[in-house]
């Protein structure tokens, strides 16, 4: 597999919390979901991959490159021109309309003016809002301002998407619709959604990991995860097969890690 | 649709401007009617010069705030240039026009002590900025230019014209190295570190 995104003994510290603990993982082309308990870290390690927090230790090569705490400006520049980020939480600025939200995150993408302005407009088509493009982003409601989130992610059309929580507030149908718009997607890019959502998983990613207390627990496709739920009963209140392989998976982590 | 137009509005440039204008223009008005008070003379500018750098610099460093910092962090080119530059294109101007509304005697209290305080009390408000968020940077130099024009004796130099900097007469050099060592350190600080990350 060619990786995209390989990192290697990954530690961030917040304050004197470990929040990632020497993770190694790597990523290729496709759809991967980042799945955990909240606070395991998953945050943390989207950060560090957007390159908008550095870490503590290790190293991170993305799309070719060193990224690093260590690693120069240029090549974290050329980076960033071919990333994606969709922030757990992002402000907007006053009085900003969608379109100038996403025109304004192009220009920090350094991206040709001349393409720029059809580019914002075919984002935002993407993600359904093409009619609101020219709605200032205070009136939008929650659902929307995440999908201009997503929009402002995919202007430039990133070889690495990060997106962090994108499928919160956003109603069953936009769920739907959303995950067709990720398996496009990750059909050439290499798209890392995390969330707590198993079912985003299940529909729209391929592989799947698993972190908990900054640490990986479980790596593998999702068929994988939901085959190891079936040895978990057949009983419907457990949850689907997903679910309880999630589960399955977590407590085997836990009990190894404290075996440890 | 030029997009350095967009992160002038990012960054409240329009408000901020007229923000100064206001407060040049105040101050100039203020300056004028206490000067043209009859037992008055141009000494009772003090005033002036300790309040209108406050307005002043309490504009230039909420105006230092940014909304989408997470997003700010992935850009392509280097920020600190850019807030440097952010932080002197509204500093001169400010100093400029708050200069000019104090006409005349530069040994006591006119142009040179505004241009000092104006520069001090912008270097304070963008260390805030980048220690305690952009929001509440105007703080800081309120209470303590607050304080000192209330505690400053009623002759210049000596000690004072270290800890009461803003109170003093233009070529006052203790109070000029206070304030540009303020400057300096605020705009070295905000450069580099931007202002900090604050929550809705």
């Amino acid at each position: 597999m060619n990786s995209t995104v390989k990192v290697s003994g990954l530690t961030v510290r917040h304050r004197r919390r470990t929040a990632l603990d020497s993770v190694d993982l790597d990523f290729g082309p496709g759809v991967h979901g980042l799945l955990g308990p909240n606070g395991a870290g998953k945050t943390s390690l989207i950060r560090v991959l957007s390159t908008a927090a550095a870490p503590d230790a290790g190293r991170i090569e993305l799309l070719g490159s060193d990224v690093g705490a260590a690693s120069d400006h240029r090549a974290r520049a050329e980076v960033r021109r071919r990333l994606g980020y969709l922030p757990q939480e992002f402000g907007h600025y006053a009085g900003f309309t969608v379109r100038e939200f996403v025109a304004y995150v192009a220009w920090l993408k350094e991206m040709d003016s001349t393409r720029a302005a059809a580019a914002v407009e075919r984002a935002v088509d993407r993600v359904g809002l093409a009619d609101r493009i020219d709605s200032r982003m205070k009136t939008l409601s929650g659902g929307m301002v995440r999908r201009v989130g997503i929009a402002q992610a995919i202007v430039n059309e990133p070889e690495l998407l990060l997106l962090d929580e994108p499928t919160a507030g956003l109603d069953p149908e936009q769920r739907v619709e959303f995950r067709a718009l990720m398996r496009d997607l990750g059909e050439h890019a290499t798209v890392i959604l995390s969330t707590h959502l198993v079912e985003d998983v299940v529909t729209a990613c391929e592989g799947v990991t698993l972190i908990e207390a900054g640490r990986v627990a479980y790596r593998g496709t999702t068929r994988e995860l939901a085959a190891l739920g079936k040895d978990g009963g057949q009983d419907e209140r457990a949850g689907s097969p997903i679910e309880r392989g999630y589960t399955t998976a977590l407590r085997s982590h836990r009990a190894t890690a404290g075996a440890r | 649709m030029s997009l350095p137009v967009l992160y002038l509005r990012s960054r409240a440039l329009p408000r901020t401007a007229a923000a100064l204008a206001c407060t040049a223009l105040l101050a100039a008005w203020a300056a004028h009617w206490l000067q043209a008070q009859p037992h008055l003379t141009h000494g009772a500018r003090v005033p002036v010069l300790a309040l209108a750098p406050l307005l002043a610099s309490s504009a230039i460093g909420t105006s230092l705030y940014a909304a989408a910092d997470e997003l700010d962090r992935t850009a392509v080119r280097r920020w600190w240039p850019r807030r440097l530059a952010h932080l002197l294109a509204l500093t001169v101007p400010a100093a400029a026009a708050l200069a000019l509304a104090v006409p005349g005697h530069p040994e006591a209290f006119g142009a040179p002590g505004m241009v000092r305080n104006v520069l001090g009390a912008t270097g304070v408000a963008a260390a805030s900025a980048a220690l305690i968020g952009a929001r509440l940077s105007w703080l800081p130099m309120t209470v303590y230019g607050g304080a000192v024009y209330l505690a400053a004796p009623r002759t210049p130099g000596g000690a004072a014209s270290v800890w009461a900097w803003p109170m003093q007469p233009g070529p006052q050099v203790w109070a000029w190295a206070v304030a540009s060592a303020a400057f300096a350190a605020g705009a070295v600080l905000y450069a580099v570190r931007g202002a900090r990350r604050e929550r809705d």
